[in-house]
Parts: C-alpha cells; structure tokens; sequence
C-alpha cells in the first residue's frame, strides 16, 4: 500500500490520488516545499538553451555553501591568534576538513560564475523587460550580495593572500567623497586591516549578509513564480499596460483567482 | 456593480466590466498558451542540474585544494599582491586611473547602469536581433570586464608589470 | 491640512526619524575607538644613525627613516594609493609599491604608478638623543605630479 493512500499520508500530503493532470496540480498545490514553483510554465522553459539552468546552479550552489560553511563553522575562531591555526588544523586533523574547505572555496567561486551568467543569459533574453523589471534589479543586488559574500569570507583565513587583499579593497573607500574616510573606518574598526576586522568580517560573512541574501533570492524567487506564466513578444501578453492583472485583457485563461493554482 | 448581478447584456451574462473594453461584441481572445506542468517536467530537470552541479563540486573538491599561504603579516606585502579574481578588472582599472576614477565612478556607474537598465531600455523587442544597440553596449562591456579581469589575474607579474602566463604564472584562486 | 492627512504624513516621518537614529545610532557604535590606531609617541634610534643616500626600517612604527637634506624624515610605510606596504628597493633607489606599481623617490614623492599624492609623513622630533616618531600625526603627502625636492634620478635594478 502506498504511504498516501493511508491515513497518515492523506494527512501529510492532502491531496487527491494522482489520475489526472489536475489531481496532480491539486497535489503541487497543496505542498509546502513546492510552494515556490509554479503549477505550470511555458513548455519553452524546459529547455536547456532558455535559461542555461544558471539560476538553478546558483542555488544550487548556494546551499551548499550554507552547509559546507556552518560545517567550518564548527571548527573556526574568529581572532586573529587563533584563525590561521583553526585554518592549518582543519586541513590537517579535521574529519573531511580540507575536502569541506575546498568544497566551500570552489562552490564560492563557481556562484560568482554562475550568478554573472545568469545575468548575461537573462540580458540576452530579453527577461528583464516589462513586466520583469523589479526581479532583474533584485537580480543586480543578489550579485553585488554574492560578491560581498566572497570578499569578507576572503578575509577569514587570516593568511597573506587574505590579510593584502582585503587591505586593498578596503583602501578603496577612502575615495569615496564625503563619508569615504568613515565608512572604511566603520568597516575596518581601526586604522588597518587587525583584530577588529576579522570579527566585523566574520559577523558580515556568517550571519548578516546571508540573511539579507536569503530574503532577497525569496523575493526572487516569488516574482519568477508569479511571471512565469507570463509570455513576453505576444500581444497583450506580458507586455501589454495590463498584462499580469487579475481580468485585465490578455491576462491568460487560469491566472485569475480560481484558476492557475495560483 | 449592483447587488442584482449577474445581469445580461445583448443575451450575454456580464461578468465583469474592464474600463475601456465593450461589454460585448469583439474581443481578444488569448492565444492559448503552450504550458506543461511544474511537476513532473521542470522539476525533474531541476533535480538533475542540482545534482550535476553538486557533483561537480564534489569532484573538484577532491581534486584541487583551496590555497593557504602564510600567516597574515602586516609588514610584508606579498609581490605581486592580487585581489581575488573577481576583482581582479578592478584592480587593473586601478592600477590606471585615480582610484576615485577606477575605485568609486565605474563600479558605481556599472551597479547604477545595471540598476536601470529596464527602464532604459523600453523596446519591447525580446530577441536579439531587434534591438541591436542594447546587445552591442552589453556585450561590449562584458568584452572589456573580461579582457580586464584576465589581464589582471593572469598576465600582471612583480609590481603589477606585465607577464605571459605561460613564462611566469602569479594567478591565485 | 485635515486631519486625515496629517496622520497619513505623521506616521511616515514618524518610521522615517526612527530608521535615521538606528541607522545614526549603530554607524556611531561601530566607529573604532579612538587610540585603537597605531598611534602614539614611538622611540626609534638616535639621529645619526639614519643615513642620507639610503633608509632604515623602523618596525615598531612601520616607518621609514632617512634624512633629505639634513633633515630627519619619518615616511609612513603604507602606500598612499590603496594601502599596500612600500617597500624600500636599495637596487633602484626608490620605493616600490607591489600592488599597483606606484614608485616614490627617497623623499616619499610619486615618481610614477597610480598613487595620487606622495607617501604620508609623521612628525619627528628629537628627545634624550634618539628621534621620536608621532604616529599620531600624519603630514599627507604632496599630489602626484608636483616637482621633486631631490635630485637622485633611479638606477638600475628594480626590485
């Protein structure tokens, strides 16, 4: 007997048995962890020329960074005592250390690869046009996010490559008019790159630019949910003034309130 | 509308009223759309990319470790000194232009440019072929920020001077 | 102005004041305490053992000593231009920035490179027979492009 069939799985899953095509929308709908997907996409969206997979991949890779990291999180103190040492012991006497590491530092690199072309294949598209144009300026936010990501992790090993790198980027403020000399100071925590910088790059890197990274990928996430349905070059479809509002002419069989799943 | 809905029009059960249509008569049908379910079509392609990707990963964290060098020393600047290579356009634009210029204007202007670029560029058009002057202004600045990014990760030696990578290799990932 | 709209425009500027001083409030918390910088008065070594063709390494204050024209000068290591440490290269008789190729005459003036004003400088001052540097007080450098204040073009041999 099926898990869905029993009585427990009916209540897991709550959906109907799958028979049609509907039963199986029902079903997509009424799960919490498809929730980000749409019901149905345009059948040019499956194939692997449209989008390359690039945004996939980048979230792909994204998660594993989250868990490759929280793993040397374990295992890593912020100071600069004690941070290139946490770094040898890692590589050297920690379970999987040096793999996790080198997974973590390849996963970074491939994401700023990954998210850049994802812009240029969306550029190519066209997909930043109307209605799409607020998710391609969250788009440019999430790169700038990943590239900060990168650079306060690029500190943290606390080793030469590290400690210069990121003397230089920072110098780079202090070119800013105005309040250049203050925001490198408030960046730093002194005149150069020490203790105060590591914790500051440390907080940066392991909670407050992630968060701010996740909440900005769901807000992606939900306006290509809410698009994808959306055709672009058709007239009255997607390009049209009322395009995409419930009952505006144009608007597609199914994506008013009843209909669509949505 | 009043509480006497639904009324008819001509015969026709009104449903509603767009501002600017006719209740009646002519109107554009919607091109049925070509749609394929989420589940199993998309999702499935989804879970294999994330798994190649995962893979490939996997196989390269294996293969090649990521880099340590020594121990931070503020009194000892390695030579040459590389940002990391995504950063790598921007250190070559600096090593040119007053890093008011080459640190602040242009990443500030690519980011703004970036920003607006959909409400700049109002043609409609999707494909390539009509609109040709947005395609040719990208594509010539990613030219160049490529260009610039593999100078300065591969071909910039001691004190930033010039090198093949093929005699002398300073890149560092 | 009714009543209806000023409490639609109160409320607003009311969260507009509220984000500004959290926003003020957690800028000025995260401002480096003052003294957290090099800082202070450094001892060094007495003033005739600082040389007139060539300089010295002072580590403890990430300084270079030399003398232009009689004169002691303390030339700050850091590089004017994005931070880097200058290193002094005897071959050439210049310093020599690694990171963006800036080079800087013995008197700390930008001879070529990207670096927009020569290198910084700190007060020096003589106490008990040995110089005292004052790294609490940087003297900014010239800009780039203003004429050199002594003749030793570079010589062969750069680092």
């Amino acid at each position: 007997m099926k898990l869905r069939e029993t009585n427990v799985g009916r209540s897991i899953f709550r959906s109907p048995d799958r028979k049609t095509e509907r039963d199986r929308a029902a079903g997509h709908w009424s799960s919490f962890l498809l929730h980000i997907y749409p019901v149905k996409v345009r059948r040019e969206e499956l194939h692997f020329r449209y989008s390359w997979y690039l945004g996939v991949a980048s979230t792909v890779l994204l998660a594993s960074l989250v868990v490759s990291g929280v793993y040397l999180m374990f295992f890593y103190v912020p100071s600069p005592t004690t941070a290139y040492g946490d770094m040898q012991t890692i590589q050297t006497e920690v379970a999987f250390g040096q793999f996790i590491r080198n997974v973590h530092r390849w996963s970074a690199h491939l994401m700023v690869i990954t998210v850049a072309a994802h812009m240029a294949r969306v550029f190519y598209r066209g997909a930043y046009k109307p209605p799409r144009e607020f998710n391609w300026v969250i788009g440019v936010f999430l790169l700038i996010l990943t590239l900060l990501l990168s650079f306060t992790g690029y500190l943290l090993p606390w080793d030469q490559l590290a400690y210069w790198a990121v003397t230089v980027g920072t110098s780079m403020a202090d070119f800013v008019p105005f309040i250049g000399g203050s925001a490198r100071e408030v960046l730093v925590g002194g005149d150069q790159v020490g203790a105060a910088t590591l914790i500051r790059f440390y907080v940066l890197h392991v909670a407050l630019l992630p968060l701010i990274m996740v909440a900005f990928l769901l807000v992606h996430l939900w306006r290509w949910r809410k698009d994808a349905m959306l055709d672009q070059e058709r007239p009255g479809m997607g390009l049209g003034p009322h395009a995409g509002e419930e009952g505006g002419v144009g608007a597609p069989p199914g994506s008013g309130k009843q209909g669509g799943g949505e | 509308m009043s509480d006497t809905d639904p009324r008819e029009v001509e015969g026709k059960r009104l449903l509603g009223i767009v501002p600017g249509q006719p209740a009646t008569g002519e109107r554009k049908v919607p091109e049925e759309q070509d749609l394929v379910t989420v589940w199993p079509h998309l999702l499935v392609r989804h879970a294999v990319v994330g798994v190649a990707v995962l893979l490939f990963v996997l196989i390269l964290g294996i293969l090649f470790d990521a880099p340590l060098r020594e121990v931070a020393n503020p009194f000892e600047t390695p030579n040459p000194e590389k940002a990391p290579w995504y950063f790598a356009a921007l250190q070559e634009l600096l090593s040119h232009f007053h890093p008011l210029v080459a640190g602040v204007l242009v990443p500030g202007a690519v980011i703004v440019g970036m920003i607006a670029l959909p409400y700049i560029d109002r043609n409609p058009a999707a494909r390539p072929a009509l609109r040709k002057v947005a395609v040719v202004v990208f594509t010539s600045f990613l030219v160049v920020w490529i260009l610039l990014t593999l100078i300065g990760f591969a071909f910039r030696g001691e004190n930033w001077g010039w090198v093949w990578p093929w005699d002398e290799w300073h890149g560092e990932l | 102005m009714d009543r209806r709209r000023f409490l639609s425009v109160g409320w607003k500027l009311g969260a507009v004041a509220i984000g500004c001083a959290g926003a003020w409030t957690s800028w000025d918390l995260l401002r480096p305490l003052p003294g957290s910088g090099l800082g202070g008065l450094i001892k060094t070594v007495p003033p005739d053992e600082v040389p007139a063709h060539t300089t010295i390494y002072v580590r403890s204050a990430q300084t270079y000593l030399t003398r232009i024209e009689d004169e002691i000068v303390a030339l700050w290591q850091k590089c004017p231009h994005l931070g880097c440490r200058v290193a002094w290269c005897e071959g050439s008789g210049e310093f020599e920035c690694p990171c963006h190729g800036s080079t800087f005459n013995r008197a700390g003036e930008v001879r070529s490179g990207p670096a927009p004003r020569g290198m910084d400088r700190f007060v020096v001052a003589e106490t008990d027979g040995v110089i005292q540097v004052d790294t609490g007080t940087v003297v900014r450098g010239q800009p780039a492009g203003s004429p050199e204040s002594i003749d030793e073009p570079p010589r062969d041999g750069s680092c």
